[in-house]
């Protein structure tokens, strides 16, 4: 695809500069003003959001979407496919890219929203609003490039073509914790390439998810090509249940993911295709750091990817693998280096921890420090109040069956355990579920080759943090449990949101090849 | 004067200093560096395999580790390499069996002396002999403590002892040294025989980038001991500048203490201007700014670099889509150098407590530099020169010889925490926009002069 060389991310903006955190702070004021956001939508109940550092402050109030709600959003959505998927891609491209458009000239109060509403620190936040447009942006283009078919091999007197075409109405299932990047990928994936799209957002984000939409339904998608459902499990299950759903594209967690695709995998009355579903998931990232390693370089960018938005990715680091030999060196520095962290509300500048999603969360992960039966190495203070705070935690050498080393915390904990050699590490990581992020700290060229071959994660990073993967440069996704590996902002991803149609014309007549 | 005449003028230095450039080829070493620097500048896969094996040497645990990295590191260069083949012919050679040891000795021997050439020991006490020595041949030095990142408290806390060891160390080992004028007063007043640079990203682990404020209360008690302790013990502290990400920590920091009615006169301090951002200016008029109105009385050094972080500055906005916050073209970042020299030079003579130190290895900016001050009819004392030991020997000799005042940049500490700053330094070193390099390889004088 001509896209791969053209594309650009967004520029992030630039935090390092006072006038422009002066800039967005202007921006956090003027939409705290205007709370809480009241947003449309069919369902009798009520969902409210609400700052995860301030658990008092409601961002919004959406709509609590019941099974007939989602019902209804999909005969509609079923309804607005032919008219929308009858457009050219280029036609499409346009409406997306003005849809990109739309959120740059937002883009302080998408990020303030996304700091509010998810607890995102603001240099994360407006990462997500930057990959959002990346998104919107990069599948337009891959979409036009995807139109035009693949060659095929061609022999006197037949045509061969393949084309693809769209597979009709998409349920997109999101997660919170990117809260507008996420359902912009796959929602843009989804609509670039002809189909329609009903949009359920996380519970915990359903502002985020209607500022999506808002968006490109202002840039011109009809409102019945793409619909916002807000609300809780009931719609989405009802949405993977129905039988006019063609895909589903999830990104969540592992227990979700499967009963996704079990559910899907049911053939419902009426329904007359398999249904495909694109999820990714979860993963337990480990960091090899081998003995040549540096450390200046190591510790930061281990802490920054275990602890970054209080290790609420999926892509976040929540193991080190670290050689014996610098083992004890490693683990007081990373020890260190989380005693000065600092936890506090996203929207200060100065805090390098936010509070975590919610309560449960709280809870949850407050349940695997209990379990783990010793106190942790390092830690740090957490501010008084109702914020869902989380302080950071390291362990060191915990048993091997330890919970915390071997399930997804998906919160800021992280455990450093010895090995014999980076072999032994890649042994260990290729016996675990996950295979979505991993980090490599090495100074030989050979031992970064290695591992590289070994293929034993979607996404691995050498000499550097593993998290902020960006839309064309880094594809993200992984694969065994951690989801069906489709690496949304790589070229392949709009594959999944197509079916490929091929055509052999016979050009021989009477005997001539016309 | 006109501006020919000016240009003249500068060439006229320029001629000066280089007639007084000690003569290379005697010394069968310095010969040998020069070979091997010229066929790094011709190399650029050799050049950053060698870099890369200076990197990982203090990492490696053996030997044989060595020579594994440093086989990899010159395979990687010799496959499609298009220069010199030097790499080729020397990884074949490290790949023989037989000479792997010999080498990998030789290598690990060549990169302690390299290293030797930029360190001046392992700390003051160790340095003391080779800072008199300096003195003695009429340079005056500063000392930088080279370290290991400072990523948690107890790292910052052993930066600072040591920092105060240092401070201690000078005072006692300067004492002893012979007078000498042009060294020791600008016409200020006097000028400190001891003197350290210090980093605040090593006195704290809570720099960040996005949030100045919470390195300034970090780092606010140890920078204010050190300061008062370069006050009693009568020593210059000067405050080194990093990457922009720091610059704004840092330059609050250092205004904000020395406004202090403590330090209203004393110690003598300094801070650093890195001509190659783009928006340095701005940042000059700030400093000028602040000591038009600030009370103190002793005078306030300004160091003018061109700035050590080129690479990482242009990197980082690349991969985040910012404007480069760097001159990227080498003409218009010496024209700015340039400029910059004459905003200085021109704040003091217009009577500002101020003290310009013009630190570059490139002769043309040196002779606009003591040009200009002539020029501007300030007295020979007047301005301070700088170049990094190392890499600014020569240079520091020319200087010397021509009567100027010239400090001396010494690092001190031990290999593993000097890799970072060897690294850069050869990076600069060999780098195609290098001033030293075009010298290396023999540029004619009065193209090196040429005006930017």
């Amino acid at each position: 695809m001509s896209t791969q060389n053209s594309f650009r991310n967004e520029p992030l903006l630039e935090f390092r500069r006072e006038a422009v955190r002066a800039q967005v702070l202007r921006a956090l004021d003027e939409l705290r003003a205007k709370l809480p956001l009241r947003i449309a939508g069919s369902g009798a109940g009520e969902l409210v959001s609400t700052n995860p550092a301030n658990p008092a402050e409601v961002v919004a109030i959406a709509a609590d979407s019941s099974r007939a709600d989602a019902d209804a959003a999909v005969e509609r959505a079923n309804a607005g496919f032919a008219a929308w998927s009858a457009l050219a891609a280029g036609e499409r491209a346009t409406v997306l890219q003005r849809a990109a458009g739309l959120m740059r000239e937002r883009r302080q109060e998408l990020a303030a929203l996304a700091v509010l509403e998810a607890g995102k620190p603001w240099a994360e936040a407006d990462g997500d609003v930057c990959e959002a447009i990346d998104f919107l942006e990069y599948y337009a283009a891959g979409a036009i490039a995807l139109e035009q078919g693949r060659p095929l091999v061609q022999l006197p007197g037949e045509r061969n073509t393949l084309r693809y075409f769209p597979r009709g109405v998409c349920a997109v299932i999101a997660p919170w914790n990117f809260p507008l990047a996420i359902p912009t990928g796959m929602v843009s994936a989804a609509l670039a390439t002809g189909n329609s799209v009903v949009f359920k957002p996380a519970e915990q984000t359903p502002a985020c998810g209607h500022a999506v939409v808002e968006a490109l339904h202002a840039a011109g998608v009809p409102s019945d090509a793409l619909q916002l459902l807000t609300g809780r499990d009931e719609p989405a299950k009802a949405l993977v249940a129905h039988a006019k759903v063609q895909m589903i594209a999830f990104t969540g967690s592992v227990a979700a993911g499967l009963s996704i695709i079990r559910t899907a995998a049911e053939q419902a009355p009426g329904q007359q295709h398999i249904k495909r579903v694109i999820a990714e998931m979860g993963g337990k990232n480990c960091v090899i750091v081998d003995a040549d390693a540096d450390l200046d370089d190591a510790v930061p960018a281990i802490i920054k990817s275990a602890f970054g938005f209080a290790g609420q990715k999926c892509s976040a680091a929540s193991r080190v693998l670290v050689h014996r030999d610098i083992a004890d060196a490693l683990n007081e520095r990373l020890a260190g280096a989380v005693e000065t962290l600092r936890v506090g509300p996203a929207e200060e500048f100065a805090s390098d921890l936010s509070a975590v999603i919610d309560a449960e969360a709280q809870e949850r992960i407050g349940a695997f420090l209990g379990g783990a039966g010793v106190e942790p190495r390092a830690s740090a203070a957490v501010p008084a109040g109702g914020g869902h705070y989380v302080a950071p935690a390291l362990f060191v050498d915990l048993p091997g069956d330890s919970r915390i080393v071997n399930e997804e915390v998906f919160g800021p904990v992280l455990s450093s355990e010895r090995v014999e050699s980076v072999e032994a590490a890649v042994a260990l990581i290729e016996s675990g579920a996950y295979g979505l992020t991993g980090g490599l700290f090495s100074r030989s060229p050979s031992t970064i080759d290695m591992v590289s071959r070994r293929g034993i994660v979607g996404n691995l990073y050498v000499n550097r943090e593993i998290t902020g993967a960006m839309v064309g440069r880094q594809p993200f996704g992984g694969g065994r449990m951690s989801g069906t590996g489709p690496k949304a902002g790589g070229p392949d991803y709009l594959l999944q949101f197509v079916e490929a149609r091929s055509v052999s014309e016979n050009t021989v007549r009477h005997g001539l090849v016309i | 004067m006109s501006i020919d005449g000016f240009e003249s003028e500068v060439h006229a230095w320029g001629r000066r200093l280089a007639a007084q450039l000690p003569r290379a080829g005697r010394n069968p070493a310095a010969l040998a560096e020069r070979r091997m620097m010229q066929a790094m500048i011709g190399d650029p896969r050799l050049r950053a395999a060698l870099f890369r094996f200076v990197d990982v040497r203090p990492a490696c645990r053996d030997r044989a580790e060595l020579v594994r990295h440093l086989h990899e590191y010159l395979e990687e260069a010799a496959i499609g390499s298009d220069g010199s083949g030097t790499a080729r012919r020397l990884s074949s050679l490290v790949g023989r069996r037989a000479l792997e040891l010999p080498t990998a000795s030789a290598a690990a021997l060549g990169v302690a002396q390299m290293s030797h050439r930029f360190i001046a020991g392992e700390d003051a006490a160790a340095a003391a002999s080779e800072l008199t020595s300096l003195w003695q041949q009429g340079r005056c030095v500063t000392l930088d403590l080279l370290g290991e990142a400072t990523l948690t408290e107890a790292e910052g806390r052993v930066y600072a002892a040591r920092c105060a060891d240092t401070l201690r160390e000078l005072a006692r080992a300067s004492a002893e040294w012979q007078r000498n004028p042009l060294l020791e007063d600008d016409g200020l007043g006097p000028l400190p025989r001891a003197n350290l640079s210090v980093k605040v990203s090593a006195l704290t682990p809570h720099l960040r980038a996005n949030a100045p404020a919470r390195a300034l209360e970090a780092a606010r008690d140890q920078l204010l001991a050190l300061l008062r302790l370069a006050r009693d013990s009568g020593a210059h502290l000067h405050i080194d500048m990093e990457s922009l990400d720091t610059r704004a920590s840092i330059t609050e920091l250092v205004l904000e203490l020395l406004s202090a009615p403590e330090f209203e006169t004393g110690p003598s301090a300094g801070i650093v201007l890195q001509g190659y951002l783009t928006d340095s200016e701005e940042e000059l008029e700030r400093l000028l700014g602040w000591l038009r109105e600030q009370p103190r009385a002793t005078p306030f050094t300004i160091r003018l670099v061109k700035g050590a972080y080129w690479d990482h500055e242009v990197v980082m906005a690349a991969q985040h889509g910012w404007e480069s916050p760097v001159f990227t073209d080498r003409r218009s970042c010496d024209r700015h150098y340039e400029h910059l020299t004459r905003r200085l030079l021109d704040a003091r003579a217009e009577g500002l407590a101020l003290r310009p130190a013009i630190a570059s290895h490139n002769l043309r900016s040196l002779a606009h530099a003591l040009a200009y001050s002539d020029h501007l009819g300030l007295a020979p004392e007047a301005i301070e020169l700088q170049v990094l030991r190392g890499l600014g020997d020569d240079t520091a000799a020319a200087i010397t010889a021509a009567g100027r005042r010239v400090r001396v940049y010494c690092p001190v500490g031990d290999l593993v925490a000097g890799m970072a700053y060897l690294v850069r330094r050869l990076l600069e070193n060999t780098s195609n926009d290098s001033f030293l390099a075009a010298q290396t390889t023999g540029a004619e004088l009065e193209l090196l002069l040429e005006k930017p």
